[in-house]
């Protein structure tokens, strides 16, 4: 990835002159780095996962272990251009609902404002932020009064 | 008559007061768990089929708006005296300025299991237990300032950036767009890297916890937060005079926008109000 001195993906803003925002002087090299690792190492995630030996089949599923966490991910087919694939991930067995942004990342109920390339990655991101020993609730809440569904279709 | 929002790092020691204990009433009546519901169950996307009322969408702005108002009149209910404080995240950016403080929304949580231990919110006090959420915790959590990687709350600069746009919002009107007032203050950059998250995307980071998650309204620091968002809708408008909330027309048939956000005289739902009918609330509320 080509890094500007502002530390945005180059080309990443839609290209309008103002599309990045303004990079405050006491924001040093350091916050810079920390910002790129946080929401997203995850840009190298696709090619990272590729090597990991806990992703038998990508794009077809995981099963890993992460901070303590068993994670697993089953994607089925679908049709239709929001029905490409589905995803039903769990967390120690309890379902994380996903969601999926218009430019293809995930974000997840529990880490709900930061979005990651891959399914995965935002199911290691909602286990980054689970207190020890804090489980997902068993159901996640209310019903969905947007949208109609439980599973988040790829 | 018209009530006032003020700046939480100026309230006096009553006027914390009494915010604190109508939030308790609200919290014991069982109300407030209702706010929590409602915004767990609208947590649409925008790369998904059907309706965003509230988040990647031009109704971000007056559905957050509304739900201020009706926590406002249920805390009003407890104490007519009572508004709802707003949070200038430029200005108070420690964690322990305003409102960390114990008269108000607590500070931090404790680092092992991230439990805020100070203040009316506290677990140990047994005001606030946590029964609706995302995870099974039973208490209010918090990491301000995320002490595992630290990051800093967006600063006036980045709100100006937001502010200046004199586009209300565009097509397609989700969190892919790079101009428009509403998803520059929104907060969703273009999804990797720090550039993903934005003014109040930012905060709700810092804050972290609670504030993190779907279940964001667990904190009631989600209220502060959210009426200083507000009052940047207010600025926004004050400053582009001419401007008004857009979509002005719900989009056409064969746009992959259609019946997927609400236009400017559309139901706001779960209400019976349109997002025009909540551009100027000058009658009811004004900041300070």
């Amino acid at each position: 990835m080509i890094i500007s001195r502002r530390g945005a993906p180059v080309g990443a803003g839609g290209g309008t002159p103002d599309a990045a925002p303004p990079g405050p002087a006491d924001r040093t090299r350091r916050d810079l780095a920390r910002g790129l690792r946080a929401c997203a190492l995850a840009a190298l995630a696709p090619a990272l996962a590729a090597f990991r030996p806990a992703h038998p089949r990508p794009g077809t599923g995981f099963d890993v272990t992460h901070g303590g966490r068993r994670i697993r991910g089953v994607r089925t087919s679908g049709s239709g251009a929001f029905e490409d694939g589905r995803w039903h991930v769990t967390v120690d067995g309890r379902p994380l609902h996903l969601m999926r942004r218009a430019d293809g990342t995930w974000l997840s109920m529990v880490d709900h404002y930061c979005s990651y390339p891959t399914p995965l990655e935002a199911a290691r991101a909602a286990v980054d932020v689970l207190g020890p020993g804090v489980r997902l609730r068993a159901a996640q809440a209310a019903d969905r009064h947007e949208g109609g569904m439980h599973d988040v279709r790829a | 008559m018209t009530y006032v929002r003020k700046d939480a790092a100026t309230l006096t020691g009553t006027e914390k007061r009494r915010f604190v204990n109508a939030l308790l009433e609200v919290k014991r009546r069982g109300e407030y768990d209702e706010f929590v519901r409602m915004h767990i169950a609208y947590n649409a996307a925008d790369g998904e089929r059907g309706l965003r009322a509230a988040h990647m969408t031009p109704s971000f702005l007056p559905w957050h708006r509304r739900l201020l108002l009706d926590l406002e009149n249920a805390l009003r209910r407890v104490d007519s005296s009572v508004t709802i404080p707003y949070w200038d995240w430029t200005r108070d950016r420690t964690t322990t300025s305003a409102p960390w403080t114990a008269d108000l929304m607590g500070g931090n949580g404790r680092r092992s299991d991230r439990q805020v231990t100070t203040g009316p919110f506290a677990h140990r006090e047994g005001n606030w237990p946590i029964r609706v959420g995302v995870t099974d915790e039973g208490f209010l959590t918090r990491d301000l300032g995320r002490r595992s990687d630290p990051i800093d709350l967006p600063t006036k600069s980045d709100l100006d950036w937001a502010l200046k746009d004199p586009a209300y919002d565009v097509s397609p009107w989700d969190s892919t767009v790079a101009r428009g007032f509403r998803n520059k203050l929104e907060g969703w950059g273009p999804g990797r890297g720090r550039a993903s998250w934005r003014n109040h995307n930012r905060v709700h980071r810092w804050v972290g916890g609670a504030m993190l998650g779907a279940a964001a309204v667990n904190d009631p620091v989600f209220w502060l937060h959210h009426a200083f968002v507000d009052l940047q809708w207010h600025r926004w408008q004050r400053r582009h005079r001419r401007a008004a909330y857009l979509p002005a027309a719900p989009p056409a048939r064969d746009d992959a926008q259609h019946g997927r956000v609400v236009a400017r005289h559309e139901k706001l739902p779960p209400w019976d109000v349109t997002p025009g009918e909540l551009e100027d609330v000058g009658r009811i509320y004004r900041y300070a």
